[in-house]
């Protein structure tokens, strides 16, 4: 799959279809990726498919001039048409190579797990319903469940919806193992000032570094609210009370946009359970509105669009 | 919630300038009664409202938020207010789920003629405020 890939790759930066490719190569750490962003046709001979290409890529399309070939997983497919949809990129630049996608592996949990650190592994490849893990040759069987990433096991589209090219074959099994509608479903069986003092212990420890801003695909404003100086909407010290306000509006901000990847939760250093957010976002939008975000290219952006009766019982 | 006997809410009001704004302007004008709990606040349209708006008055200390603008269909900028409900609808179930109690949070459509509508949601949010209390959402830790 990974020599279709690159053969097809060079192909593109060859025939001059694509100005840039950008995949995945391998990352300094055992059974880690990095994101490459290349013009030269000898270096694609270092793009990888594995369960470990958990980067967004479509982060980077906003921030790349001229036609772009780009790979994509289910994910990042979604994330891409919510971006052709806000005009921040045109589909006649871009050539998505579509991959499969079985889930991606969270090395945080496999570490926990067989308790060892990543270089004392030798091999992990996900077959079925486990996981094959090799440590000095002797083989340890981890069930799915307990090794995916928290997204990948609430995934419902983990093959590439807009694609030109696919590598592979397609793979369309919804995968509804995850915790992610328990968690909500907790939150929400709480009273208003236990779900607030939830949220505002949560938010006690983030140190606004902007990681999940930075990271997530639908945050492509050029200039971020948080950094205006007039008004100053929110202070710049980690206080709380403004990390509380920045994240609900930075998820009120990509409502219909966010495709509940998990870029944010995945990158933020103090572990606050942001997909608790995005995924109760990405409901609500389903539930009040019937829109699902990066489904369909040709769709108005979710806030820009209305119908002529909606939300009657929220306004008197 | 615990708090004075004779604590009264204070509520900011975001109203449309072509509608509710001139709503409230008639309910002064016909000398209506009601709570003088509303601080006004005149916006071009209800779709300026920003839900960081509604954030900020919370997180100022007011106990309460109002949008108000033109009916449905009646917005002078043409789809200003359909705009506006699908932020401000979305914005009102996030913070719910947040836990910020509904009834801090209310939108309501008030054309110029219903001097009386104002009246009444002005009277029913002070209601719902004062049986819930003071906002004590974003205290403690300085503001």
């Amino acid at each position: 799959m990974e020599q279709e890939l690159r053969k097809e790759a060079k192909k593109l930066l060859e025939d001059g279809k694509v100005d840039y490719i950008v995949g995945f190569a391998a990352g300094t750490l055992k059974f880690s990726t990095t994101p490459l962003i290349t013009r030269d046709k000898e270096e694609v001979a270092s793009l990888v498919i594995n369960p470990f290409i958990v980067n967004n890529l479509a982060k980077f399309l906003t921030q790349l001039p001229g036609r772009v070939g780009i790979v994509a997983k289910g994910c990042d497919s979604r994330s891409i048409v919510s971006l052709i949809q806000d005009n921040q990129v045109t589909r006649d630049n871009l050539v998505i190579i579509g991959v499969p996608c079985s889930g991606l592996i969270d090395m945080v949990k496999v570490e926990k797990l067989v308790d060892r650190d990543r270089d004392e592994i030798d091999n992990i490849a996900i077959k079925g319903e486990t996981v094959a893990v090799v440590i000095s040759k002797e083989t340890m069987e981890l069930p799915i469940e307990k090794v995916l990433f928290d997204n990948c096991l609430d995934c419902k589209h983990p093959s590439a919806q807009e694609y030109d090219t696919f590598i592979g074959e397609p793979n369309d099994t919804i995968c509804v193992r995850g915790t992610g509608e328990d968690k909500i479903k907790e939150l929400e069986g709480m009273t208003s000032e236990e779900r607030w003092e939830f949220w505002r212990t949560q938010f006690s420890r983030c140190i606004k570094c902007y990681a999940c801003r930075q990271a997530c695909p639908a945050c492509f404003c050029e200039r971020c609210f948080v950094e205006e100086s007039e008004p100053k909407w929110v202070l710049p010290l980690p206080k709380w009370q403004d990390n509380l306000i920045f994240q609900v509006i930075r998820n009120i901000h990509v409502a219909g946009r966010c495709t509940d990847c998990g870029a944010c939760e995945r990158v933020c250093p103090v572990n606050i359970p942001l997909r608790s957010l995005t995924k109760k976002m990405c409901g609500l939008v389903s539930e009040m509105f019937s829109y699902e975000a990066g489904m369909d290219k040709n769709a108005p952006p979710l806030m820009t669009a209305y119908e002529y009766e909606e939300a009657k019982d929220l306004i008197r | 919630m615990e708090h004075k006997p004779d604590w009264e809410p204070t509520i900011v009001g975001f109203l449309c300038k072509w509608c509710s704004y001139a709503g409230a302007d008639l309910a002064g004008t016909s000398r209506k009664k009601y709570p003088a709990n509303v601080r006004i606040m005149k916006i071009p349209c209800s779709g300026r409202v920003d839900p960081l708006l509604v954030l900020k008055g919370l997180r100022l200390g007011f106990d309460g938020v109002v949008v108000s603008g033109c009916h449905p269909g009646d917005c002078h900028y043409q789809t200003g207010n359909y705009r506006a409900r699908r932020r401000i609808a979305i914005t009102k179930k996030f913070l719910e789920y947040m836990g910020v109690p509904e009834e801090r949070i209310q939108a309501s459509w008030v054309s110029a003629s219903e001097g009386d509508k104002f009246a009444q949601v002005v009277a029913d949010t002070t209601k719902g405020i004062k049986k819930i209390g003071p906002n004590k959402l974003f205290a403690g830790n300085g503001r």
